[in-house]
């Protein structure tokens, strides 16, 4: 579990987090939306530490972040925007063993791991392909199992769909589907809300540095009035 | 989970961010061998702008990471990426006519973010007034031309008149230009430290 | 283009720190020596090593052209007088030499880069040079050869923008400021989400280290690669 309490953030004295306290459960799939600037990447950097916040702590599995850093982004995988910028190595499986072998896991347990992550993103087997041969979608899907290889209990993704194209975009989300129904807990960021019924247990929605809507799909799509989130009109639960 | 995490050292979150700097600019000076050069009207020499990143890792990464970040293009190169000039590549190249050169970028991003630390408290070069830019920029330029004729005289012999006349001359319009560049990059002040 | 290319060759077999070790020795004992003896002696070992990598002499030698055009002025222009004789032979004899055995330790090195990947050098690296250094150097090295496509296309998109725009018509020195602002900008962009990303996902001073082992045919190649380097103090 995740779990932010009343924490606070600013940068040179301007608050871009005030106050917030939310929690995602193991194998829950929370999307997290709002407009540019209320706040979303700032509240997943908190998650595993990438940031301090001024005020407040974050826990991950009852243990607070600041504590013991090595747990908490083994246990919160984070993929971030713009994948190419992400990877480590030239070539997909030495890209995907970085984490653990940094986490200083013998060689065999790294190979099971990098073959299992891949595997779980529909990579299997590409270990030896280079990254620039691939196309965005499968360059996203890879950067995700470089995450998982540190076998995680929560996935965090900041925008993950930047550059992909349909088809791109709907294999990622059924990946990440498919993952928080086997027990991954899943905070994804996005503007697009295309699909949030099916996907989604919940949704949080920030503005100006609060969290304003947290509850499921079908209430929240009510209250993201004023918040500048656009929803597609097709969408309703 | 098994594994035992104590025995993790992080590598500090104020170093990772110098440190990816240092490699992805080692990786732009790499990639200034590919993508052509600026060729000079009237003339047969053309700009490659890989000695513009040199003056950059120095006046932006400071002396130790700006120095790190050249050393770290010569080891690519020495172990066979294909980053020096024309895309040559080996560790031969580091001991060959052209090593001098090489060697020098390390020293003269050194002496750059050296000074830059010296005149600025936060490490701007944009603190640095135009003329002592210039003096600096040029010092480093001295110090890649002696190195580089030094060894290129040496190691094939050459007296050190004609060592000037081969591996420094041709090269000074040029040169001249590449810190008038830099000149104008530090002025706008753009990139941020 | 001189680069690694998949291969069954001796050389590929190889352990990277032995191969090392010889282009090491071969540099130290070439620098040492000019002799024409010498260089027949360092002609046939740069035969073997460049056999032993399967490696081309026409390619190789194409892709240190700019190496070539530097060792054939330097003995014309060694031998160049301002006054009769106008041409001193010894001196350009005497600078040819020099210039050959450059040629030959370029030559030894193109072995090494055609018979081993990134990932064994980088493991070379890690496991030679101790402690952070080798740690930052390893990885450092791995991200170069990452980051060297993408920022190519950077670079490559930069030019085509200003040239797009006619950026072509203004002064050379704007032209190279441009670009050089542009690259280092984006560069370090780049640099930025990378550390995030390596942070987020551990980075370490003393991760598992990529495997490597000495072999039995590593060990007469790590003893040549001393023979050489004692050669050069003789």
């Amino acid at each position: 579990m995740i779990e932010f309490r009343s924490v606070s953030h600013a940068f040179d004295d301007v608050p871009v987090l005030e106050d917030v306290s939310l929690s995602i459960d193991a194998g829950e799939f929370v999307l997290l939306a709002g407009a540019n600037g209320s706040g979303k990447t700032t509240l997943l950097r908190h998650s595993n530490g990438l940031l301090e916040p001024d005020a407040g702590e974050v826990l991950v599995d009852g243990t607070p972040v600041a504590e013991d850093l090595i747990a908490a982004r083994s246990s919160v995988g984070m993929v971030f925007q713009h994948p190419r910028d992400q990877f480590v190595a030239a070539t997909v499986g030495a890209d995907v063993a970085f984490g653990p072998e940094n986490l200083g896991l013998d060689r065999a347990e790294i190979d099971r791991r990098v073959a299992a992550a891949l595997e779980a993103v529909n990579m299997a087997g590409h270990e030896d392909e280079r990254i620039d041969a691939l196309s965005g979608g499968e360059q996203s899907r890879v950067a995700i199992a470089g995450a998982l290889a540190m076998e995680p209990t929560h996935l965090v993704l900041d925008e993950p769909f930047t550059g992909l194209d349909e088809p791109a975009r709907r294999s990622v989300l059924e990946r990440l589907a498919s993952l928080s129904a086997d027990g991954t807990g899943v905070l994804l960021a996005t503007h697009d809300l295309r699909d949030v019924c099916e996907l989604a247990d919940r949704v949080i929605a920030m503005h100006d540095g609060r969290v304003a809507v947290d509850g499921p799909p079908a209430d929240a799509l009510d209250e993201l009035d004023g918040l500048e989130v656009r929803v597609p009109d097709t969408t309703r639960c | 989970m098994a594994t035992d995490q104590h025995s993790v050292e992080l590598v500090d979150d104020d170093v990772v961010k110098p440190f990816a700097r240092a490699a992805v600019l080692a990786a732009l000076m790499a990639a200034t061998v590919f993508v052509g050069s600026i060729p000079i009207p009237f003339s047969p020499i053309s700009i490659s702008l890989g000695v513009i990143v040199v003056y950059l890792a120095g006046l932006y990464l400071g002396p130790y990471w700006g120095a790190f970040s050249l050393l770290l293009y010569l080891t690519a190169g020495a172990v066979g990426l294909p980053v020096f000039a024309e895309r040559a590549a080996g560790l031969g190249v580091l001991v060959g006519d052209s090593a001098g050169y090489l060697w020098s970028y390390p020293i003269a991003a050194l002496l750059i973010g050296a000074v830059v630390h010296w005149r600025s408290e936060t490490g701007d070069p944009a603190d640095l007034s135009r003329p002592a830019l210039v003096v600096t920029l040029l010092t480093a330029l001295t110090v890649i031309y002696l190195l580089g004729a030094a060894w290129l005289g040496y190691v094939l012999e050459l007296s050190t008149v004609k060592a000037l006349e081969l591996g420094v001359v041709p090269f000074i319009p040029g040169d001249l230009i590449k810190i008038a560049a830099v000149v104008a990059i530090v002025e706008a002040g753009r990139i941020t430290t | 283009m001189l680069t690694y290319e998949p291969d069954e060759s001796l050389a590929h077999r190889l352990d990277p720190r032995a191969k090392l070790a010889v282009q090491i020795g071969f540099a130290a004992t070439a620098l040492a020596h000019t002799t024409p003896r010498a260089l027949i002696a360092f002609s046939v070992l740069t035969a073997v090593a460049m056999a032993t990598a399967r490696l081309s002499l026409r390619r190789t030698l194409v892709s240190y052209r700019l190496a070539l055009v530097v060792l054939a002025l330097a003995p014309l222009l060694a031998g160049v007088t301002v006054g009769p004789p106008w041409f001193d032979r010894l001196a350009a004899v005497a600078s040819g030499l020099a210039s050959y055995r450059v040629l030959l330790i370029l030559l030894v090195s193109a072995a090494y880069v055609r018979s081993t990947p990134v990932r064994h050098s980088r493991a070379a690296i890690q496991r030679t040079i101790p402690g952070k250094p080798g740690q930052l150097l390893g990885v450092g090295v791995a991200l170069v050869f990452r980051f060297l496509p993408v920022l190519r296309g950077d670079l490559r998109t930069i030019r085509e923008a200003m040239a797009a725009r006619l950026g072509t018509e203004r002064s050379v020195v704007d032209r190279a400021s441009t670009v050089g602002m542009l690259g280092v900008t984006r560069a370090f962009d780049r640099a930025d989400r990378l550390s995030l990303a390596l942070r987020a996902r551990c980075f370490a001073w003393n991760p598992t280290l990529p495997a490597l082992a000495f072999s039995r045919v590593d060990y007469p190649v790590l003893g040549l690669a001393v023979v050489l380097a004692v050669s050069a103090f003789y």
